[in-house]
């Protein structure tokens, strides 16, 4: 009997620990590219304006102050999730549109798509011209890029609706608005949470091209500036703190979906 | 008994905080940069950190730009009153379009246009470049006036093999051999000698107003409409300018540390490099004989007149006259 305990507690452990390594293994696959880096750099004694190395990265991290770098994170955080929050306030109830009227869906969505294909980062400009130098042409640009996956997810997954528990809905007569707040968006939070993970990624880069534009703070300012002093290593510094931004937005998505809508995780991956 | 001299006092502080509000305003002015910030905009920051705005009862507010063309369509749109601008790019916006912006201080009386090499490339001089791989950036004005240039110094243009590729990346280019010429601003020569110094290279730097080239560039611009509703303001402005660039090239220490003080991204010494570097281009016999900040009349036709040529305009169909302003400049004096 104990040694029965024992052997099932010896394999709880070994899956355990073979859970927790194939967990980290991304980020143990990342950190082990760092000394490869350094290493190739080192040996073939790649210039710095090319390829700066890992420690002259983290030298030029560490020599910005910490509140300059709060100030940058700052600027670009608050114009990416606003230009997110705006753009989900704007897709959904565009996404309930979509789903409801054929008309609609025949004359906005064409348009929507024309929008898409359009480079932002090419009307970027005008839209500075236009709408002056303050936040709103960096919050239009942020949601222009973010919107369309969020309209496309929700519209997809309204659709996905099945046909019975809409008719279901009809005969029990059902309005409108009960079906599309207690059948189909409940349907459709896989998808509208895949979208949104596209999205809060697509935020941080509107985010960036807006600064690239016209701005005075921000991680991608910075990166711009940094580049226009040949400061390559700064540029990485800041590229890869953009990056590591983007990365825990998209898992606070993914938080938000596990504890509201934890239900729906399963569907969606 | 308290009530009333407690109603007065009151009422006496309003009045009081009422006047010193109307005396201490001071007239906001937001100034566009056509670039980053850096030791080429110093002046700006200068006449803010030691006080000259403030002294004509000036709040000046900077806003940063990107490139000569955006700063003259935010001042035309009015985002910004005054700000800096290539006098080119304002001529052919005028002659172009009828933007409502005016020059009304000439900073930089010689153009900055330069060919950049390194040291044991064979390129000594202009002519040198015949036969040679040049870089340059897609949209700088130089590359208007790059076939000038090689007519006044007779390089055949067919020779040479010109590569357009990001600002950023014409240093490592120069500096790994990918071609052998840059083409840049005199500005950014301390960026690139630093970065020759770091690959064991020398920089040799190839003013184009030593090959033939002379004309005006950056310069103060400001709206019709600023010229026209705040005369006042305008003629303290440039009183105000005046001085600061005086005072930048006469404590070039003082004024890069102002820089550094409103943008901590700048730093110091790179900014002190740069504002000694483009003296000449401040402070030559054009400036020198006509006044600093002053357009010349024959300069101003002469750098039309190349303007026009290189942009294959007819140079009659526009009078750069009517692009300056120079009434705020000889007021303040």
């Amino acid at each position: 009997m104990s040694a029965n305990t024992r052997s099932l507690e010896n394999t709880m452990l070994k899956t355990r620990l073979k859970s927790m390594l194939r967990n980290s293994l991304p980020t143990l696959a990342m950190i082990a590219l760092i000394p490869i880096w350094e290493l190739v750099c080192w040996l073939f004694e790649v210039p710095e304006f090319i390829l700066p190395r890992p420690s002259a990265i983290a030298e030029a991290f560490v020599a910005v102050e910490p509140q300059r770098w709060l100030l940058h994170l700052g600027a670009t955080l608050y114009i990416a999730l606003a230009g997110f929050a705006l753009s989900i306030l704007i897709s959904l109830p565009l996404a309930v549109l979509l789903v409801r009227s054929e008309f609609l869906n025949k004359t906005l969505f064409p348009i929507l798509v024309v929008i898409q294909s359009t480079p932002i980062i090419a009307i970027a400009p005008l839209l500075i011209v236009i709408m002056g130098t303050g936040d709103a042409p960096r919050l239009t640009i942020t949601c222009l890029i973010t919107f369309f996956p969020l309209v496309v997810s929700a519209t997809t997954g309204m659709l996905s609706t099945p046909e019975e528990l809409i008719e279901l809905s009809r005969s029990l007569r059902g309005g409108a608005i009960r079906e599309i707040w207690q059948i189909r968006l409940p349907y459709a939070i896989p998808h509208i949470f895949s979208g949104l993970k596209v999205g809060i990624t697509l935020a941080v880069i509107g985010a960036v091209i807006a600064e690239f534009v016209a701005a005075e703070q921000g991680l991608g300012y910075f990166v711009q500036f940094s580049t226009s002093y040949f400061k390559i290593p700064q540029a990485f510094a800041a590229l890869f703190f953009l990056s590591i931004v983007s990365l825990m937005l998209f898992k606070a998505v993914r938080w938000t979906q596990k504890i509201w809508f934890g239900w729906s995780l399963q569907k969606s991956s | 008994m308290k009530r009333p001299f407690r109603l007065k006092s009151l009422l006496l502080t309003g009045a009081f905080a009422l006047i010193s509000q109307a005396t201490l305003a001071a007239d906001k002015v937001t100034f566009q940069l056509d670039w980053l910030p850096g030791g080429d905009k110093a002046s700006i920051y200068a006449g803010i950190d030691q006080g000259y705005f403030a002294d004509e009862g000036i709040e000046v507010k900077i806003s940063q730009g990107r490139g000569s063309t955006d700063a003259i369509s935010k001042i035309a749109t009015g985002s910004a009153d005054v700000g800096f601008a290539d006098l080119v790019a304002l001529l052919v916006a005028r002659a172009n379009d009828q933007v409502p912006v005016k020059a009304v201080y000439s900073v930089f009386s010689e153009a900055p246009h330069a060919f950049f090499t390194v040291k044991g490339n064979g390129i000594n001089s202009v002519s040198d470049v015949a036969g040679k791989k040049i870089a340059t950036s897609p949209f700088t004005s130089s590359n208007i006036f790059l076939p000038l240039l090689l007519d006044l110094n007779k390089v055949d243009q067919d020779s040479i093999s010109l590569v357009k590729a990001d600002p950023g990346s014409l240093a490592p280019m120069l500096l790994t051999g990918n071609t052998d010429v840059v083409i840049s601003w005199i500005t950014d020569a301390e960026k690139y000698r630093s970065q020759a110094a770091k690959a064991g290279k020398e920089l040799t730097v190839m003013p184009w107003y030593d090959a033939g080239l002379k004309f005006y560039a950056t310069s103060v611009i400001a709206s019709e409409r600023f010229l026209q509703q705040r005369p006042d303001v305008a003629r303290r402005f440039i009183r105000a300018y005046n001085r600061a660039v005086e005072f930048t090239w006469a404590h070039p220490q003082q004024a890069a540390e102002a820089v550094h003080k409103q943008v901590p991204e700048v730093d110091v010494d790179v900014a002190v490099a740069t504002i000694n570097s483009i003296r000449s281009l401040v402070y030559n016999d054009a400036s020198a004989s006509a006044g600093l900040g002053n357009f010349d009349h024959q300069r101003l036709a002469d750098t039309w007149k190349s303007t026009a040529i290189a942009q294959k305009l007819d140079p009659a169909s526009f009078d750069p006259e009517t692009a300056i302003s120079r009434e705020p400049k000889l007021a303040a004096e």
